[in-house]
């Protein structure tokens, strides 16, 4: 069963286009949408998840119709949006088996097995009884995903899960996402290239509504292999080589900027050639359509 | 830095548009109220101007108090939070400014805003008034200072004292909702106070509890006349300065805690976080071993309706762990209990704490419930996007009417919960005082039924609000302006009930005929609104807000999609509901019965008047004699009247036409028949007004016969007003239902500001004194002088059907049972027609002479509480009036129980009528006044005063009926009763006259001139009579009242007047008396009688008091216009000791002369004085009663 974007459109009442003609593939497995903050991965991930209403196009998950059948997609949907908030004074055991109940699972001693399932598999099983105002940022965003997977989803939607979360927060959570059935399509959105990297089979970048790139990560580095440059620079010189390069990304070495330049040839003296990893694919699709130029 | 924190705030303040919307609403609202007729804010009516200074200040205080306290909860209580809310508070925090330059830079600045909106009132209330639309006659010329007078007296102090309060909820608690539960605390604290205002014994607690100064207000000027609401401001002073400084006091410590307790420091937070954030850090191993179940999903209506109550039942839970619910809840029972203290207190008396009594108690619950509904239904529509959780939610699935139904269910748990709450506190109200008759069906029917489907039909409404508007607040405004739309809608014209949403009509509960004929309204009434709520609620659904996406058009777009067969079906069935409901509901009250609304029936009173008062003074036959059959069918409340009037031609003209006015009951069909032939000359249709014209006209001297049919026919049921004369169980209706001749100047209008709106010049409330026509009629009709009377009755079996006169024979025929009733001497034109279930107490009288009088309570089963006291005011009236008046004339006197839709009592031939509110209720203690007792006796005064001595239809003649019943009446009391329950009756008269003048709309009277003025004819009546009988004694009184009796009583020739009376006082009152006459029944004469220094010192074997007094004697006119006059009159001067259980005792009370303002008097008491003064009963006028008298200290040697 694959999710298939066609031909997707949506311009806002403001005029920000946020789609522009999308048309995407995402089967089976954890597939990564990555692009910068307001790219419109949001847009996509709530229209996919039928909260949102396009001006053009189709998504079918399997035969199901996104846009027409909300209902029964919505039964096989599991969704994390990218912020949100929890009730103060209740409980996580409590409020997880509230949704449970909404997401049909009616039957209460499936729903208290499910509920304790989740529970222990995000490891908030110890604070389960703790309000969830008392949460900290990494053990809300667990208890969004505990919600997410409720009813085993066939399609999980994860919008930008690692946003604000600390390094061990960031792993822990990763781990759990990793861990998603092999049968069930999986949308991560982010503009962390890293969580990509860990996780995704699948992946394509996106900018201001468009997708760049498709793919999976490894043909997206092969793409790119030897085209990537990078150079120890003075601090004084970086306006100069965004002028005179396609600088893709700066960085900072003991205080010191390195460039990564994007070029199919050597781009002068003191660059040196460097295996691409998929950050420089995404800063390369992002900044780099200027290659061409030079 | 204070000043650029000031600037800081009021610069944000100053771009804000909530500043300027809140500017409007305080403009105009005041402007609307002053310019405009169709809404009133206040007082302003009859003689009292429109910008009087009274009235402004009172309507100064309602604003700042009603709007005020919201908005001032909304600018003061947000700064502190603003900052952080917006996380800016760290950066304060961080800048070298102190807690003292932040919290003062914030509060001013802010203060300064609020005192920007608030001065809207006075530009919106100046302005309206100076409106050139303004009727001028409702207005002084215009005078900038009372407006700014009152502004800063009482306006500015109130803002002063909400902001500091709300400045440090909001400070210390960073929490909205705590403001706005501040806010439901200050306003529990006026209502308590404004209950216990009326409370004579705590009124100056209560002045200066009440934080808005609204009730101490009306406290210090209840005695104000209309002349001085119309001169004065109120000045800042005694209590209401007090008042002031009390509360500024408080709002100043309030900002004080502030300062001390704020928390200048941004670390604590984050540290709190930290510590969180540390508890779990090391992974479990089995997390990744744990395999999530397989579960079923199920799907269908049978789980949306789980999830639906599942939803309720989490939201219920979540409401009631709400601060703010729990204030608002804690605060609604706390004012009803507080309002227990005096609920349903007539004269200090309680009523018993019957069901109904409590459950209209627990109507003060409304107020919160309005409140708990517009917050609720907008939290609730708005829960999942306020705490961030709605696209969780939307992506769950169910369908959208599991969200708004679960959410509408969690309302109805609260409300079920709420309602058993006060439920059950009301019924800890009735086990407090003993009461034990709970009628728990009774509370159930009323709470279940009437109430929730109140609560239930507007949260519906406040549901569709929020999810059209789409946003929290504007849903609030929408409903609060929804509320105020409905007054202005019933102001144009729109008030039948069909357009009053929510407005079902049950009526009051009455033990004797329940909820009665208010049953199917109610029921037809619900049903049309529950279909137009399902209308409502399928609207809510197309619109209500689901996914990221929530402009208005866009909902438009997906309501489409939305608009599935299950939902349009409901939807049509609604509307057929509606519809069909609607339509029943039509049929009833407009087509088998006649509906208009109050300015189409004000039209058609001034029409009648218009058309038909040039008959006004046309001579018409007499009746004198009179036969009726009545069939009473209660089950129908329906009767039919065949009755026979013998007419007599009394005057010297011949009269050709007869004109007939028959009841404008809409209910009543009347056909007559003339013992001669008659036709009809004319035809007023609209008025039921009918011209015959004799063939044979009626000679001075001739007489004729007249058969009329009447029947009353209730027809389905009314939009309003219904009929509460012809019941179920507890009929009572009097003859003013039968055919009546000539103009009825009873339907003209009445209200002079009524009647300017209909172009009809003033009018005078009665005839003058000397009106020749008017001294030939009586008080009730000028339809007969007196009449024979003989009236056969019929009804179901198991009532009781009762009219005045003697019965003469009681049976059953065809399943029906009659009582026919005769009366052997002729009656005033005035008999009550009474049927109901009826339990019987019995007794008798015995005359001097041995014989004997039977005397019947007919009274509701199980209302027999107060039946001794009743038989003891008739026994022991009888037996006063006898001795000191003269025989009674009847040889029965019964009561009749009637439903309490109608409070009074009324006195008819040897036949009392009397409501189930007036005396069969009451829990009356052993110092209570014995109400009771005193309503019978007033009534069996009426025996004489009315059915012996009958008034002229002129100025004063309540004088004569009222007020001498009130003296008789007094008489009895005093001579059952100790002087302490006099003295405390008196009290309450006092009071009742001095606060009834206070709201005159026309003229004040004395009393001689009396119009239908209760507060005059009763009320002044009752102390002025006392003080005179207390003056000339009560033998000269009486012996006054025997020789009127002698003079006048049984006569229909000529009828007495207040002139007659005063003849017959003045020749027992001694010479040195005789102003007595002229300032109690001739003028207004009040009296400023003051206690100013009393001391004492021992002399002898007893102790000399020394006492200064002042006495300042006025005369008022009809306005209120206060002059004085030289006073010199004999006064009172008293000095009391204490008795062994420390209750006051009179050592001393003497008439002296008193012919100038300050005296002084040494009075010897043989016992240690503790208090003295002048007037000390206070059996004079007196505005200030309590400055009368005063402690009496040692006198300190020098």
């Amino acid at each position: 069963m694959d999710l298939q974007i066609s031909n997707l459109s949506k311009t806002y009442p403001n005029g920000v286009q946020a789609s522009k003609n999308v048309n995407l593939t995402i089967p089976v497995g954890m597939f990564g949408l990555l692009g910068p903050n307001g790219a419109g991965k949001s847009t996509l991930m709530r229209t996919i998840a039928t909260l949102q209403e396009p001006d053009e196009g189709t998504i079918m998950l399997g035969d199901l119709n996104v846009l027409t059948q909300k209902h029964e997609v919505r039964k096989v949907l599991g969704y994390l949006p990218q912020e949100f908030g929890v009730y103060p004074k209740v409980s996580a055991a409590v409020l997880l088996d509230h949704l449970a109940v909404l997401k049909g699972i009616t039957n209460s001693s499936e729903r208290k097995e499910i509920v304790e399932a989740l529970l222990i598999k995000t490891n908030l099983w110890e604070d389960r009884k703790k309000n969830l105002g008392g949460y900290s940022g990494g053990m809300k965003q667990r208890f969004g995903i505990a919600q997410a997977l409720l009813a085993s989803p066939k399609l999980i939607i994860v919008d930008e899960p690692t946003a604000g979360l600390d390094p061990a927060e960031r792993n822990r959570f990763l781990n759990l996402l990793s861990e998603l059935g092999e049968n069930t399509i999986v949308i991560l959105s982010t503009h962390i290239v890293e969580d990509v990297k860990e996780l995704c089979t699948n992946m394509a970048v996106i900018n201001k509504g468009e997708v760049l790139l498709t793919g999976t990560p490894s043909e997206a580095l092969e793409n790119i292999k030897g085209k990537i440059w990078r150079k120890q620079i003075l601090k004084d010189q970086i306006e100069q080589f965004k002028n005179t390069h396609n600088v893709i990304s700066e960085r900072r070495s003991a205080g010191k900027p390195i460039i990564h330049v994007f070029s199919d040839l050597q781009p002068g003296e003191g660059f040196t050639a460097v295996e691409p990893d998929l950050e420089d694919v995404y800063f390369s699709e992002i900044f780099g359509k200027k290659a061409t130029v030079v | 830095m204070t000043w650029e924190i000031f600037k800081f705030e009021l610069k944000y303040r100053w771009k804000r548009p909530a500043t300027y919307i809140y500017f409007a609403i305080m403009f105009l609202l005041p402007f609307l109220a002053a310019a405009w007729d169709q809404l009133t804010i206040g007082g302003a009516a009859g003689q009292i101007k429109e910008n009087a200074p009274h009235n402004i200040s009172f309507m100064m205080l309602i604003v700042t108090a009603i709007p005020g306290l919201l908005l001032a909860a909304g600018i003061m209580g947000t700064p502190i939070i603003r900052d952080y809310e917006h996380k800016t508070s760290s950066l304060f925090f961080t800048t070298p400014i102190t807690k003292y330059q932040y919290l003062t830079g914030r509060f001013l600045g802010s203060f300064v805003t609020a005192l920007f909106v608030f001065s809207g009132i006075v530009f919106g209330m100046a302005l309206g008034h100076l409106s050139p639309w303004v009727d001028p006659d409702k207005l002084l010329p215009f005078s900038l200072w009372n407006y700014l007078h009152p502004f800063f007296a009482i306006a500015l102090p109130n803002l002063f004292i909400m902001s500091g309060i709300f400045f440090m909820g909001g400070a210390l608690s960073k929490k909205m909702l705590v403001v706005f539960t501040q806010g439901v605390g200050v306003l529990v604290l006026y209502i308590i106070s404004s209950q216990f205002i009326s409370d004579l014994d705590n009124q100056t607690t209560a002045a200066l509890m009440d934080p808005f100064a609204l009730g101490t207000h009306d406290f210090v000027t209840q005695y104000w006349t209309v002349a001085e609401k119309n001169s004065q401001v109120v000045p800042l002073e005694g209590l209401l300065l007090s008042n002031r400084l009390l509360w500024m006091a408080v709002s100043l410590l309030a900002l004080i805690a502030t300062y001390f307790f704020f928390d200048f420091s941004a670390s604590k937070k984050s540290k709190k976080q930290k510590a969180e954030a540390k508890t779990n850090d090391d992974p479990i191993r089995i997390a990744s071993s744990t395999i999530i179940p397989e579960v079923t999903q199920h799907d269908g209506l049978a789980t949306n309706i789980k999830q639906m109550f599942g939803m309720s039942w989490f939201y219920f839970k979540w409401i009631f762990k709400q601060v703010p619910f729990i204030a608002i809840l804690t605060a609604g029972i706390l004012i009803m209990l507080s309002n227990a203290q005096n609920w349903g207190k007539v004269y200090g008396i309680f009523r018993l704490p019957t069901t109904y009594s409590m459950l209209e108690l627990i109507q003060t619950f409304n107020l919160f419930f309005i409140i708990i509904i517009v917050m609720y239904t907008g939290e609730l529509i708005w829960k999942e996007r306020d705490v961030k959780m709605n696209l969780i939610y939307d992506a769950l699935p169910y369908p959208n009417f599991v969200t708004l139904a679960g959410k509408f269910f969690a309302m109805i748990y609260m409300f079920i919960a709420l309602l058993s709450i006060l439920m059950l506190t009301a019924i800890g109200v009735q086990v407090m005082s003993g009461y034990t008759d709970f009628q728990i069906g009774l509370y159930i029917k009323t709470l279940f039924s009437d109430t929730l489907s109140f609560l239930l039909l507007f949260t519906f409404l406040g549901f569709l609000f929020q999810s059209l508007t789409n946003h929290k607040f504007v849903g609030h405004a929408v409903f609060v302006l929804f509320f105020i739309s409905t007054l202005i809608f019933g102001q144009l014209g729109i008030e039948h009930r069909m357009f009053q949403f929510g407005s079902t009509g049950l009526g009051s509960f009455s033990d004797m005929n329940g909820y009665g004929h208010y049953l199917p309204t109610f029921s037809w009434f619900n049903v049309y609104w529950f279909g137009f709520a399902g209308v409502l609620f399928a609207i809510a659904l197309l619109f209500s807000t689901r996914g990221a996406e929530t402009g208005f058009m866009m909902r438009l777009r997906k309501s489409r999609l939305r608009l599935t067969k299950p939902l349009l079906t409901f939807t049509l069935f609604s509307i057929m509901v509606f519809a069909g409901s609607g339509c029943y509901i039509f049929y009833n009250t407009n087509i088998k019965n006649e509906y208009t609304n109050s300015k189409e029936t004000e039209k058609s009173q001034a029409d009648y008047e218009r058309t038909l008062k040039k008959y006004q003074d046309i001579v018409q036959p007499k009746i004198t004699d009179v036969y009726l059959e009545v069939d009473i069918y209660p089950r129908e409340r329906d009767f039919e009247a065949r009755g026979t009037y013998q007419l007599k031609n009394k005057s010297d003209e011949t009269i050709s036409q007869i004109h007939l006015q028959y009841s404008s009951d809409k209910n009543v069909t009347n056909t007559v028949e003339f013992g001669t032939d008659a036709t009809i000359k004319e035809a007023f249709d609209k008025f039921k007004y009918y011209i015959y014209e004799l063939k044979k006209p009626l000679a001075p001297g001739d007489s004729l016969q007249m058969d009329f049919v009447t029947k009353f026919d209730t027809k389905g049921f009314v939009e309003s007003g219904s009929n509460t004369e012809i019941l179920n169980n507890g009929t009572f209706f009097n003859n003013f239902y039968f055919p009546t001749f000539g103009y009825n100047d009873g339907i003209e209008l009445g209200d002079d500001d009524t009647r300017k709106e209909q172009d009809l010049p003033e009018k005078e409330r009665q005839r003058e004194r000397t009106d020749p026509i008017g001294l030939a009629q009586n008080l009730i009709t000028d339809d007969s002088d007196r009449l024979n009377l003989e009236v056969i009755l019929s009804t179901t079996p198991g009532q009781i059907a009762i009219a005045p006169g003697y019965l003469q024979k009681e049976w059953e025929e065809e399943g029906r049972k009659y009582f026919h009733y005769k009366m052997d001497e002729p009656i005033l034109g005035f008999y009550s027609i009474v049927s109901a279930e009826y339990e019987i107490a019995k007794d008798t009288w015995t005359r001097e002479n041995g014989e004997k009088v039977n005397l019947e309570i007919y009274y509701h089963k199980g209302h027999d509480l107060n039946l001794d006291r009743m038989m003891k005011g008739m026994k022991n009236s009888l037996s006063y009036f006898s001795k000191n008046f003269s025989p009674y004339q009847y040889r029965q006197l019964r009561i009749m129980e009637f439903p309490r839709y109608r409070s009074f009592a009324q006195s008819f031939p040897n036949t009392v009528p009397f409501s189930e509110d007036m005396g069969f209720i009451l829990d009356i203690g052993d110092d209570d006044i014995d109400f009771p007792f005193y309503v019978t006796a007033h009534e069996v005064g009426h025996q004489w005063w009315a059915h012996q001595v009958t008034e002229a239809n002129v100025k004063g003649n309540a004088m004569l009926s009222e007020t001498m019943a009130q003296y008789s009446a007094l008489m009895v009391m005093k001579e059952t009763y100790p002087t302490e329950m006099m003295q405390k009756f008196l009290k309450f008269e006092m009071n009742s006259y001095l606060r009834g003048r206070s709201r005159e709309q026309k003229k004040e009277q004395p009393l001689e001139l009396v119009e239908r003025q209760g507060y005059i004819h009763y009320r002044k009546g009752a102390v002025v009579m006392y003080a005179l009988q207390d003056y000339i004694s009560e033998d000269s009184v009486n012996v006054a009242l025997q020789r009127c009796i002698k003079d006048w009583a049984y006569r229909d020739d000529q009828y007495i007047t207040s002139a007659d009376l005063l003849g017959y006082f003045r020749d027992v009152t001694p010479d040195t008396l005789q102003y007595l006459i002229k300032d109690m029944f001739e003028t207004i004469t009040l009296f400023e009688n003051r206690a100013k220094e009393a001391t004492y010192s021992e002399s002898g074997d007893g102790y000399l008091v020394d006492l200064d007094i002042s006495s300042i004697k006025y005369r008022a006119d009809s306005l209120g216009n206060e002059t004085p006059i030289q006073v010199n009159d004999w006064i009172d001067i008293g000095v009391y000791g204490e008795d062994e259980d420390g209750k006051d005792k009179i050592l001393y009370l003497q008439k002296h002369k008193i012919n100038e303002e300050n005296m002084n008097f040494k009075i010897k008491v043989k016992e240690k004085p503790t208090k003295a003064g002048i007037d000390p009963i206070n059996k004079l006028i007196d505005r200030n009663p309590d400055d009368n008298r005063m402690k009496v200290s040692l006198k300190e040697d020098f």
